[in-house]
């Protein structure tokens, strides 16, 4: 029955589910789009006919991710040069275009049905559509780049990821703020070459970079993969200069049972006390003082708390006595100054501390920054000023980066960026990077030009001296301005070591992890390198000696673990009452598998050879 | 050729952990196969399993690979004749009925059976409609005549169960070739010019009754079929030479001793075992690297039942109590002890 039904027409949905069928689906879609033009139903409503699928799909509900166009109509954009001249003078906007069917937002599937040209000159019979901006093809991310035409697409992800990783001024009220983590650039700038996507985001008022000097060239094995160079004056006088931000929350806790927590000073009774130095910086009330130094491992709240489990012996003495240390400790590897404390109330009616830590991050060995190219690069030196390199006229670069590192990687956007950037640094002009603007070589020439007419090399290149031997170099060295975020990774909060340290509780092993200053594990793939090496004692020392070596005593009766009683000064077995034992040394997990073992009632002896 | 001075450096000295290095050194490239998994085009390899798959069925010993390959070379004349090449594929290539029925009819107060075969397939599979009702006959027992366009089928019963169930087995019945050897399809070598025979079965036992099948040449991935038919010498040498095939398609170079080392330890005991739980692991003779790669407590309750004992011998069980592993520089002891040293004379 259905099947008769169903001869010759197209499925129609609504949102993805049948409501019907049609004779004549591109009728029915022109009238929809033309009542939404017109309109007569809500902008919101796209429609397409897949004829792949025989449907037609109308699509209403939230989440679709949708475009702007302007619509053509025989060859003609709906947009002219007569609106063009009142949105210039802000008699309209945008939304005008919307409601009037000039400009009509298309989601994925109805974009399907259209063609839609670039700009007029590409307009064709079949056109349906035309690029609101050519640059448009790129998302809004991508669009902050500059001649992103020039580079590969693989770079304009990692671009994507390494804005959100820039620091810079993410708030002007930074300051009234006690974010978790919040990362600041001291000396902010707009970049030199901009693009139109950073009209909508206010770049003036919060930009996340700075124009650096930056040499194209190697310095001496310095900057290899993906390595920088940096010049220590520089870095002196504020380049990527920034502060870390860090809020400690703490709150009076209250109990069942009327017990809670109270902020003040740890008496050295309260148990799990960590000693007279880790307090000294805290005041009478237990809260440290703005502006006073911290260390790691230095309490900035003092909390004592109720004792975890409720103990039988309550009574004489009452609770007050029995306390439980529990401050809040700066963590191993951080310090700074306090920035500001707050003390408020939360909404249950408790008190709560907030600390804010500050520490200054000067640019250092091993701190990550990034062009807006997807090019990224670690500080491998900072060099001092008089060993980098300088022009004639006493230019040094800020940042000196390995040119192997553009080809490979296909960003010739950089290039061009740098070449732009000086030009806009000699004219003191700010450049427009917008993709597809004007062709490169139109571009290329512009910049040449500027630089020529301000006395520079029309290619951008300079003549470099060594600041080492004072001698020229071979070849003429491609300098000039660039735009570098500085990204929030930096050494100082990833670096640990150990050499010895912690061991867990249950297993005698290292601890593991940064925040317990934990061991790198010494996995099974390494343990499989050394077995196939043949070095077994090298094995023996990594798996034993230097982690959970344990010596028990062994009954040379029975075979099970004894123990040395103290007070008797004698060696038992708890199983045979022996006391003829045999010392032997095991890994402590190996102990811990013989307790399980007994725990699922098997009894385990072991044999001894001698 | 004289034998090199220099021999004796290269062999396996005693110790040496063969095992480890092998699968270290099948294991690092096995990596880089799952990121490429390419296809080709071509007939071959479309049909074959191939790459990570493709191992870990060989080294899970898994009795019927996914996709069995039977290559058959021709003896004598046959290698170089189309024609007598073609006839012994039709001999070898399999046909199911259900490949040339198109339509059953059930008459179920008859007990009859009507197929109504498809005109098509019985021309490209060269046969009549009274061969099929002969075959019919003499495979599944029941009477069965060719009428005009159909074969008619007669149950002597009315039993509705029967005859559906006669029905189902029909459609299995092999009307001409071997069973179990699959689609037959001539090739031609591409340096020798010979024309040989792939099948998409591993039935070898069957088509090596077929005259004119090369009996010395016949080669199959079905590691198991070569393992019944030649032997477990044959059998390790196709294990090797598989993993070796698949390895090097996905252009990946393991030195070939690693894969007949893994081919031995597999044929070892006489019989194809994998490397997992149910195969190599399982048999080790020590509770402690028994429990320690599967199945944990499988194994302490087994030891505890049966009063094992470990001897600690091996590499896994001395790494966990924290003994020094008898490989390497642990496999050398003193031979005399300490204090008898003082006793010896020099000479």
């Amino acid at each position: 029955m259905a099947d008769e039904k169903e001869k010759g027409r197209c499925y129609l949905y609504l949102n993805g589910r049948i409501i019907g069928y049609l004779s004549d689906p591109e009728g029915y879609v022109a009238e929809v789009r033309a009542a939404r033009r017109r309109g007569l139903i809500s902008g919101e409503v796209n429609v397409a006919y897949l004829k792949k699928l025989n449907a037609v799909n109308v699509n209403t509900d939230r989440g679709r991710i949708r475009k702007p166009y302007i619509i053509v109509e025989n060859k003609v954009p709906k947009l002219t040069a007569e609106i063009g001249e009142k949105i210039r003078k802000k008699e309209v906007d945008f939304n005008y275009l919307v409601r009037n069917g000039i400009v009509e937002y298309l989601d994925a599937e109805e974009e399907e049905n259209a063609l839609v040209a670039f700009s007029e000159s590409d307009i064709t019979d079949a056109t349906t559509h035309m690029e609101v901006d050519v640059a448009a093809i790129f998302g809004f991310t991508i669009n902050t780049s500059p001649f992103p035409e020039h580079n590969n697409l693989a770079r304009h992800a990692m671009l994507a990821n390494f804005t959100k990783q820039a620091e810079g001024m993410y708030l002007s009220n930074f300051n009234l703020r006690f974010d978790s983590r919040a990362y600041l650039l001291f000396y902010p700038q707009a970049p030199v070459v901009t693009t139109k996507a950073y009209d909508g985001i206010n770049i003036q008022h919060h930009p996340s970079g700075q124009n650096f000097v930056v040499a194209l060239s190697t310095y001496y094995g310095y900057n290899m993969a993906d390595a920088v160079v940096v010049n220590k004056a520089a870095v002196d006088r504020g380049l990527g200069r920034s502060v870390f931000y860090k809020t400690y929350v703490d709150e009076e806790r209250r109990y069942p049972g009327g017990q809670k927590d109270r902020f003040k000073m740890p008496p050295p009774t309260a148990e799990g006390y960590m000693g007279e130095h880790v307090y000294a910086k805290l005041s009478d009330d237990g809260i440290i003082e703005p502006e006073m130094h911290v260390e790691e491992g230095e309490a900035l709240i003092g909390k004592v708390a109720p004792p975890r489990f409720l103990e039988e012996n309550i009574g004489a003495g009452g609770l007050e006595e029995k306390m439980r240390d529990d401050s809040t400790v700066l963590k191993t590897g951080e310090s700074g100054e306090v920035d500001s404390v707050v003390f408020t109330e939360s909404t249950g009616a408790t008190k709560i501390v907030k600390v804010r830590v500050r520490s200054l991050r000067v640019p250092e060995k091993g701190d990550k920054f990034a062009s807006r190219h997807g090019q990224k690069g670690v500080i491998a030196m900072v060099v001092p000023q008089e060993d980098m390199p300088f022009t004639s006229e006493g230019v040094i670069p800020d940042l000196m980066l390995n040119p192997h590192s553009i080809p490979t990687r296909l960003t010739f956007g950089h290039l061009l960026e740098t070449l732009a950037g000086k030009a806009g640094a000699v004219t003191g002009k700010i450049v427009d990077g917008t993709a597809f603007a004007e062709k490169g070589s139109v571009r290329m020439e512009e910049y040449s030009r500027a630089l020529e007419s301000h006395g520079f090399d029309r290619n951008g290149e300079e003549l470099l001296y060594d600041g080492i031997t004072g001698r020229p170099f071979k070849s003429q060295i491609f300098t000039g301005v660039v735009y570098y975020n500085r990204l929030y990774h930096m050494v100082s909060n990833k670096i640990q070591v150990r050499s010895r340290g912690k061991v867990q509780i249950l297993t005698h092993q290292p601890t593991e992890g940064k925040a317990r200053q934990g061991a790198l594990r010494f996995g099974e793939m390494e343990r499989d390198a050394l077995i196939g090496y043949g070095a077994s004692l090298l094995l023996k020392e990594r798996l034993l000696d230097q982690s959970d070596k344990a010596e028990v005593l062994i009954c040379k009766e029975c075979g099970d673990i004894g123990y040395y009683d103290r007070i008797k000064k004698v060696a038992i077995c708890p199983l045979c009452n022996s006391n003829s034992f045999a010392e032997v040394e095991i890994s402590y997990a190996f102990k811990i598998l013989l307790d399980e073992i007994k725990s699922l009632h098997i009894l385990p002896s072991i044999k001894l050879n001698q | 050729m004289a034998k090199d001075d220099n021999e004796k450096e290269y062999e396996i000295e005693y110790s040496e952990p063969v095992g480890i290095l092998a699968a270290q050194s099948v294991g690092e490239p096995g990596t880089q196969m799952i990121l490429r998994s390419f296809h080709f085009a071509g007939i071959e390899s479309a049909i074959a399993t191939s790459g990570l798959p493709r191992i870990v069925e060989l080294v899970d010993a898994k009795k019927k690979p996914a996709t069995p390959i039977t290559y058959v070379y021709l003896s004598g004349s046959a290698g170089k004749n189309v024609e007598e090449a073609d006839r012994i594929a039709k001999k070898i290539n399999e046909v199911k009925m259900s490949t040339l029925v198109k339509r059953t009819v059930e008459n179920f107060s008859k007990g009859t059976i009507k197929i109504l075969l498809s005109k098509q397939e019985l021309e490209s599979e060269e046969l009549t409609l009274g061969q099929v009702a002969d075959r019919i006959q003499k495979v599944m027992k029941v009477e069965a005549r060719a009428e005009d366009r159909y074969v008619l089928v007669k149950i002597h019963t009315k039993n509705l169960k029967e005859i559906r169930s006669t029905g189902v087995k029909l459609m299995k019945a092999v009307i001409s070739g071997i069973e179990g050897a699959g689609k037959a399809v001539i090739q031609r070598d591409k340096k020798s010019g010979e024309f040989y025979i792939i099948a998409a079965g591993s039935n070898i036992e069957g088509i090596l009754t077929v005259d004119g099948v090369d009996k010395s040449r016949i080669y199959t991935n079905d590691v198991f079929a070569m393992y019944r038919v030649f032997g477990i010498e044959a059998a390790r040498n196709a294990i090797a030479k598989e993993l070796s095939t698949t390895l090097d398609e996905q252009k990946i170079s393991v030195d070939i001793r690693h894969l007949l080392l893994i081919a031995d330890a597999m044929t070892a005991g006489g019989t194809i075992k994998g490397v997992g739980r149910h195969g190599l692991s399982g048999q080790k003779n020590s509770v402690f690297a028994k429990a320690a790669y599967e199945e944990t407590v499988k194994h302490l309750i087994n030891a505890a039942a049966f009063g094992e004992v470990d001897p600690m011998k091996g590499v896994t069980e001395n790494i966990l109590v924290g003994k020094q592993i008898p490989i390497g520089t642990g496999s050398v002891r003193l031979a005399i002890k300490k204090e008898d040293m003082s006793r010896a004379k020099p000479r």
